[in-house]
């Protein structure tokens, strides 16, 4: 290589470092939360990494590259202001080998804020414990034992209240409901509804006794109509509640006398009493 | 003559016309003795009928056969999806020659109003006809016009294709006073009504001819007037309600509104209905007093349609038939 290159290539490296050293940023006051860059900063001692830091820490620091500058290192240094006012990097510097840092020159930056004094900040963060994430088959058993003591409770403590209680009475059944109907109407103790749940009732009495209780309703009276007991009644009955001018006084004594003394039985269908 | 007995006669005859209706059109319209007296039912009322069932079991021809036995207008209107409300109530036409707007009126100013499938038009055209049918007057323009007297709507609607249809909600469903399903013939029936169609043979007309339908069968002369009309309406206005009698109807709408299997029981109107509907019925039947039978007759038309089922008396497989029967046993219990 001759000479003349060897002056060549020193000359084009000299300009590219003067044009990076031109081109390089040394941004020393910036805004909370706006990334800065110092770049190409000299600093003596051995090498230099950014310190552990915590989030409380009012600047945060990275150490982008570093270069051998003769004997000392020159450093691209990124850094985000937190906390406004003024800070030296150099605390937020520490040494790759561990050695301290006092030697360090203070390398001052200022973070500003567009906010006025004395602003309330909000309250701080609190960390919260992490979720459970074990111990469900416990939780299961546990919940499931739970339900188990509380099933046996209320099946003891219901029981032992019902006996306390004692059993509810049994509801009437057609005959209990048809045999007061029965006395009062026949002793002309009754009003219209209760002529008229009469009426119901014997048709529900007679519905029964032909075994009529699936058939439609419609189908059920014509069929106790043609019947030649409870047509004869049904129609005397009819006769009394509906007509406007009835054929004979009401005999109610007479008419009701069969159903005085009705029972469960009485409802049973009349086939069904014949074939026992 | 005295009076009780001049009533007997009164009441004889006009159950001799009511029964001169049913006779004629059965002659025409085959099996459906129920319908008719429905029919009859709702006009004797001024209440208005819907008749539901597929197509083809003579729904129409039913109407126009009593329609033309009583000497009734007829009109008929087939709702489809584009009707509007002008389409039925009628509407104002401006007048080239006059430069004055005159008014229309639409069909409903009849006596006897068919309206053909009215679950396929829109919900206005059917709120415009059943507002008719409440207050008995139509509004066009400015002007107010009272409907013909009597006036009484027989809808029809198909149950089985729902799509493309607008169904009636329950109030408006209220304001029909029956509401009658009509199921198929029996074998018999239909025989008959197979022998009838085999003899129609072919109507000339004028140098051609066209094969006669049952609609050929309805001749023009009428059965009956509508004075006669008039009269058997204002004898079922005197037909006797017993107090037991409205003390049953009470009870019944009452168990519909408490019933479990029940969402929505029946309004104050279906008791009223049920009366009104017993008493017309008493009358067709020759008496002038109404009786349980009457309710126990008339209680699935007048009530199904005015109650709905819970959802989860739907989802366990009931009908509001099985619910109604329920209720009609209860009562009688």
């Amino acid at each position: 290589m001759s000479v003349r290159s060897c002056l060549r290539g020193f000359a084009a490296a000299l300009v590219l470092g003067l044009a990076l050293v031109a081109q390089s940023r040394d941004q020393r006051t910036a805004g909370v939360g706006v990334r800065a860059y110092i770049e190409q900063i000299v600093l003596p001692g051995s090498e230099l990494i950014a310190a552990p830091t915590s989030l409380k820490a009012p600047v945060a620091v990275r150490v982008l590259k570093v270069w051998p500058h003769g004997s000392l290192l020159r450093y691209d240094l990124e850094w985000t202001g937190l906390e406004a006012g003024e800070h030296d990097l150099a605390k937020f510097l520490a040494r790759k080998d561990g050695s301290p840092t006092q030697d360090l020159p203070p390398v001052a930056v200022t973070v500003t804020t567009v906010l006025g004094k004395g602003m309330v900040e909000p309250s701080e963060l609190k960390p919260q414990p992490a979720q459970r994430l074990h111990g469900y088959t416990a939780l299961q058993i546990a919940a499931g034992v739970a339900w188990m003591v509380g099933l046996l409770a209320i099946l003891l403590v219901g029981r032992r209240w019902q006996r306390r209680m004692g059993t509810p009475p049994p509801l009437p059944t057609l005959a209990d409901r048809l045999r007061p109907l029965v006395k009062a109407v026949a002793t002309g103790s009754a009003d219209v509804g209760a002529k008229a749940e009469l009426e119901r009732l014997l048709v529900a009495f007679w519905r029964a006794r032909l075994d009529l209780r699936e058939a439609r309703a419609v189908d059920a009276i014509v069929a106790i109509r043609e019947h030649a007991e409870a047509g004869a009644l049904l129609r005397q009955l009819e006769a009394w509640l509906h007509m406007p001018t009835p054929p004979a006084e009401a005999d109610w004594q007479a008419l009701l006398a069969p159903y005085r003394s009705v029972t469960a039985a009485s409802f049973e269908p009349i086939a069904a009493k014949e074939s026992r | 003559m005295t009076a009780p007995a001049a009533s007997v006669t009164r009441f004889a005859e006009t159950r001799v016309f009511l029964d001169q209706i049913s006779t004629r059109v059965g002659k025409v319209v085959v099996g459906q003795d129920v319908v008719v007296e429905r029919v009859l039912i709702a006009l004797l009322t001024s209440g208005h009928l819907l008749l539901q069932g597929v197509p083809g079991l003579a729904k129409t021809l039913l109407v126009a056969a009593v329609s033309k036995t009583v000497d009734l207008a007829f009109a008929r209107i087939q709702f489809t999806i584009d009707l509007l409300p002008s389409d039925i109530v009628g509407s104002e036409i401006l007048d080239q020659k006059t430069h004055e707007f005159r008014t229309h009126k639409g069909p409903i100013f009849t006596n006897l109003l068919l309206a053909d499938e009215i679950n396929r038009a829109a919900p206005k055209v059917q709120s415009a006809l059943l507002e008719a049918m409440q207050e008995r007057r139509v509004t066009i323009g400015n002007q107010t016009y009272p409907l013909p007297a009597p006036f009484l709507v027989i809808a029809t609607q198909n149950p089985v294709e729902q799509a493309g249809t607008f169904e009636l909600p329950e109030a408006q469903l209220d304001r029909f006073m029956l509401l009658h399903r009509l199921g198929y013939l029996t074998k018999e029936q239909e025989m008959e009504v197979l022998r009838r169609n085999v003899q129609l043979g072919v109507r000339r007309d004028g140098k051609g001819a066209v094969a006669r339908t049952e609609f050929d069968v309805l001749g023009e002369q009428t059965t009956g007037s509508s004075e006669q009309l008039v009269r058997a309406m204002e004898d079922v206005q005197k037909v006797h309600v017993s107090e037991a009698f409205l003390e049953h109807c009470v009870e019944i709408v009452n168990r519909t509104r408490k019933h479990r299997k029940l969402d929505l029981g029946c309004s104050p109107r279906a008791g009223i209905s049920l009366v009104k509907a017993s008493r017309a019925r008493a009358l067709i039947h020759g008496r002038d007093y109404v009786l349980p039978e009457d309710l126990f007759a008339l209680a699935e038309d007048v009530i199904l349609h005015r109650i709905r089922l819970t959802y989860e008396a739907v989802a366990e497989g009931h009908t509001s038939q099985q619910v109604l029967q329920e209720i009609l046993s209860e009562v009688a219990r």
